[in-house]
């Protein structure tokens, strides 16, 4: 307890506070609010393209544990970790433990995928910008191509990744949960906005 | 926290907000050049146009690398006074022992080196201005000086070497 007293509170830059929030936050909207294939559910897709971006950018020119660096993916520091657990060890993590830090590209590589579908079935939008209304109806007239015909592959590639995705989330929460009880540091803590 | 490293934080944290539009602007102009290339292929204006985004994302990855450096000089500067608060502390303990001072004194003296006057101490300490006139006039002695400025000055000119902070 004493150490836990001690040691600076982790907290993240306000970088990764950024792009994890509006992550989240283009996944609920996109999930749970926007139609597929509209241009809401399009623009919103590109936004969290852009959010990813700026976090794979911080990942080259960030602060130390920002950077990709600090949490290489790799199986056998994972396994060392899961031995860690096993034996009741709580090590200090700069930056994300190792079996965060697989879930963290899993999570990255499934949002690629989601988006590069998603880009390569909507197209370049720029009419969408302009002229709102011809994007409309042309979103509209796609739609019906798709409620006719059957799913595309490219369709379906997007709709796995995200049922991938809303798994992945999930164990994230889940780690998340299990570590802070686990550690007894402020996982959820140091991810939220304002300082400790 | 310091005001200092609190105010490079609140600059840090805006910049990110900025550096955020920044980014989404910058995926809206490459999206919408992108689009109107492949529509109409690359002529002057489109040239111009797609050498104005690339500005943009550079300007995006120089923001990034700012905000990193505002990010960095807020821990340094969290670092380093903790570094001299935990020297402080070792010399004013130091000193305090080497004064033989009472405990009751040890207490009058840090609050008087964290400049409160006599009213404040008293308050503080739940004790009689009076005594408490009467513990610091015992603690100029035992330190050698006469006055609460003085017993600071003890302390300050020992910290700070003018060759090295001036330089």
């Amino acid at each position: 307890m004493n150490i836990a007293l001690t040691k600076p509170p982790r907290n993240w830059d306000p970088v990764v506070k950024l792009t994890h929030w509006s992550i989240v936050a283009a996944v609920l909207a996109n999930g749970a609010l926007t139609e597929g294939g509209s241009w809401p559910h399009i623009w919103v897709g590109y936004a969290l393209a852009g959010m990813l971006a700026l976090r794979l950018l911080w990942g080259l020119v960030g602060p130390s544990e920002a950077r990709f660096s600090a949490f290489p993916p790799s199986l056998s520091r994972a396994l060392i970790h899961i031995r860690e657990i096993r034996a009741g060890k709580v090590r200090d993590q700069p930056s994300h433990n190792p079996l965060g830090a697989l879930m963290v590209y899993a999570i990255w590589g499934t949002l690629g995928i989601i988006i590069a579908s998603g880009i390569a079935m909507a197209g370049l939008p720029p009419r969408a910008v302009t002229h709102e209304h011809y994007a409309v109806e042309q979103v509209a007239a796609h739609d019906d191509d798709e409620r006719e015909g059957e799913e595309s592959p490219l369709g379906e590639t997007h709709e796995a990744a995200v049922n991938l995705l809303y798994v992945l989330i999930v164990l994230h929460l889940g780690g998340v949960i299990f570590e802070t009880r686990r550690s007894g540091r402020g996982l959820v803590l140091a991810m939220l906005p304002g300082r400790r | 926290m310091q005001p200092a490293t609190r105010s490079l934080e609140r600059k840090a944290l805006i910049l990110t907000l900025v550096l955020g539009c920044q980014v989404l602007a910058a995926i809206f102009f490459a999206l919408d050049v992108a689009g109107d290339i492949a529509e109409a292929g690359l002529g002057w204006h489109l040239s111009i146009e797609l050498l104005a985004t690339l500005a943009l994302a550079a300007g995006v990855v120089v923001g990034a690398i700012h905000v990193r450096s505002l990010i960095e000089r807020a821990r340094q500067d969290q670092t380093l006074i903790s570094a001299a608060r935990g020297a402080m502390g070792a010399l004013i303990r130091a000193r305090f022992a080497e004064w033989r001072l009472t405990a009751a004194e040890a207490d009058v003296a840090l609050f008087a080196i964290k400049g409160l006057d006599v009213a404040e101490i008293a308050a503080l300490r739940g004790s009689a201005q009076g005594t408490v006139r009467a513990q610091l006039t015992r603690i100029y002695a035992k330190a050698g000086t006469t006055s609460q400025t003085g017993l600071i000055a003890l302390f300050m000119d020992e910290l700070i070497d003018p060759a090295a902070t001036l330089s």
